[in-house]
């Protein structure tokens, strides 16, 4: 079995479709369905990486990442940040400011192409 | 001018025979009366035919001072002449002090007669001029207090508050509803001076520079004021006009203000923008998710798919990828509205701003072999503006640049200054507008539609996102465009101030 690794989007269409992605190369995935679940999924199944929607309902992305990074025994485990477009002008500047802001250690926009998602996460996995 | 009617009064038919005569040569109309009682009857009759009397003292029956008398009581402005037969000084001074006007010996040559005629005739004249003009101003003060109580009135009864203000700064009109919407009493606003009332300061300023006449004083100035603490709630919104009051020759006279309760509008407006933002929001949860389905499916990672499939779901992908982007423009103007977009207004280099942009363009032009350039020949292009605004302006006017030229065709974008402006202009060769559609580019959702623009996808927002973008950074824009030759859009932004350079 490959790494673990936990989506946290309360999508749960979104979660399943980029689960699909995840399992096609092997990945143990684990998913929570709200920022509060995601913290608590992050300590209980101790995953190797964690894919982080922003835009969710309660404790968004940018607050859970930002706990997570304060976190001591959580703070290692790498941070990719998803974000919807359409939240600025122009979206990656913005994406990029607010991932730096929120200590992610990458962002990617939606709808995340499978090549690239993967490529992300190796690369995150590698460090 | 009517003609002027003389009454003589004589017992003796020579002397009123003599002077009709003499009269009547000379124009003027003459009446006689053989004694004083007929006289008085004719005078009852018709005051007002009468303009001077020749009145002998010297009569059997009611005497000459006695008509005198009687005459002055019914008119008193009516002009007497005397005519004393025996030549006294006594009866001619007791007749002067009775009210009559002048006097005349007899025997009397008729030139005395027609210069002591004529010079009553000339004062007659005189009087009913200053008679006709005391009435005139009588009638206009009448209607000026006319004119000014339905002036009150209509100041009033306005829902839309009314300061005046004169031109050494005191408050001289003040309507109930301005004191409503400033919630300061009438009192304490009448008669106050500008800067002892707790006006809103920008008002306060707005007014000031118009009752001192600065910048020519001849412009009305409209603003847009809030009033209550930061609150949503029981935060008031008004818009106020002051305009200069000249007088006929245009002197200053002082300002009035009109204000207007706009919190109505402000409210409608806000739910509008939330509305949309709500929407937007709602719709594009779904949408994101089923174009990432679509990824998964296309991607062949829940199983293998024909061509065909493939191709459909490709082109469903493609069609949600242009909803989403309507959604996003549509959240990006509802942001614009709100006032949430321009909140990072920092000191920029304009042509640091484009030459980014360009750079990120260059795949899309090159895909279609257009020839992108950007020429600026300036040093500095400093300007105050948020830096994301800034490149979502030249993103879009050079994204429809691209999208609406030709292959092979060209893109350019320049930078120079324009007075107190930095001026860029991006000019294509595309397939341009048509003339009647012009005025309407920067509406929303207006879509240019010809045969050669039906292929290009867009979501006819996006000029009118940059025209919001422009006018909250106080900027100026402007199209041109020729059909089938092509379009060059100019915008102008204020120079960062302090960025003069000084002569050394």
């Amino acid at each position: 079995m490959g790494k673990k690794i936990l989506i946290v989007d309360d999508d749960p269409d979104l979660v399943d479709a980029v689960m699909t992605i995840l399992k096609s190369k092997r990945y143990e995935v684990v998913a929570a369905y709200d920022g509060e679940e995601g913290l608590a999924k992050a300590k209980t199944e101790n995953p190797d990486l964690i894919v982080l929607d922003v835009m969710m309902p309660g404790k968004d992305g940018y607050v859970v990442c930002k706990e997570l990074k304060a976190d001591p025994s959580l703070g290692s485990i790498p941070v990719l940040l998803l974000t919807a477009v359409a939240s600025h002008i122009p979206t990656t500047r913005y994406t990029q400011q607010m991932g730096m802001e929120t200590e992610a250690d990458d962002y990617l926009d939606k709808p995340v192409e499978p090549e690239v998602l993967v490529q992300r996460i190796e690369t995150l996995l590698a460090k | 001018m009517p003609q002027e009617t003389i009454l003589v009064i004589d017992d003796e038919l020579i002397m009123r025979d003599g002077c009709s005569r003499i009269l009547s040569k000379e124009g003027w109309s003459v009446l006689t009366a053989e004694n004083g009682q007929r006289g008085i009857e004719m005078l009852r009759a018709r005051p007002e035919a009468v303009d001077v009397i020749l009145l002998d003292l010297m009569m059997p029956g009611m005497s000459g001072m006695e008509t005198l008398d009687q005459i002055r009581g019914i008119d008193p402005d009516l002009l007497v002449i005397v005519i004393t037969g025996y030549a006294t000084v006594e009866s001619a001074v007791e007749a002067m002090k009775k009210g009559a006007y002048d006097f005349i010996p007899k025997p009397f040559t008729p030139d005395q007669l027609r210069i002591v005629v004529r010079r009553a005739l000339e004062r007659r004249s005189l009087q009913r001029e200053a008679e006709f003009l005391r009435r005139e101003r009588e009638r206009s003060l009448k209607d000026v207090a006319a004119e000014k109580s339905r002036i009150r009135t209509i100041v009033h009864s306005r829902g839309d508050g009314v300061l005046v203000c004169a031109r050494d700064g005191y408050l001289v009109l003040v309507n109930p509803a301005a004191s409503h919407i400033l919630r300061i009493s009438t009192e304490g606003l009448m008669g106050k001076r500008l800067a002892e009332i707790g006006l809103f300061p920008e008002l306060s300023k707005v007014i000031a520079e118009i009752i001192e006449g600065r910048d020519g004083g001849y412009a009305c100035i409209s603003q847009e004021l809030t009033l209550g603490d930061g609150l949503k709630t029981g935060r008031v919104f008004l818009r106020a006009h002051t305009c200069p009051i000249r007088n006929d020759s245009g002197e200053l006279l002082g300002s009035v203000s009109v204000l207007q309760d706009i919190t109505p509008l402000k409210e409608l407006d806000q739910m509008k923008a939330d509305f949309i933002a709500m929407v937007a929001h709602e719709l594009r949860a779904p949408l994101a998710a089923v174009e990432q389905q679509l990824v998964v499916v296309l991607n062949r990672l829940a199983g293998e798919i024909t061509a065909k499939q493939e191709e459909l779901l490709g082109r469903a992908k493609e069609r949600i990828k242009g909803l989403l982007d309507l959604i996003k423009d549509l959240l990006d103007l509802s942001k614009i509205e709100a006032g949430q977009i321009i909140q990072y207004k920092e000191r920029l280099s304009l042509s640091e701003v484009i030459q980014k942009v360009v750079d990120l363009m260059k795949p899309e032009a090159e895909a279609k072999r257009i020839d992108l350039q950007f020429v600026s020949p300036l040093e500095g292009s400093w300007m105050t503006g948020d830096r994301n605004a800034m490149e979502g302006v030249f993103t879009n006017l050079i994204s429809n640049a691209i999208k609406y030229t030709l292959e092979g065709g060209k893109v350019s974008i320049s930078l120079g200054e324009e007075g107190d402006f930095l001026k860029a202009t991006v000019s294509d060769t595309g397939v341009g507008i048509p003339k009647e559609d012009l005025p309407k580019v920067f509406d929303r959702f207006y879509r240019v539609k010809t045969p050669r623009t039906r292929q290009v996808v867009g979501t006819g927002l996006g000029l009118s996102i940059v025209k919001s973008l422009v006018d909250a950074h106080l900027g100026r824009i402007a199209i041109e465009s020729e059909l089938g030759k092509g379009t060059t859009v100019t915008v102008l932004f204020p120079k960062e101030m302090g960025n003069v350079s000084t002569p050394s």
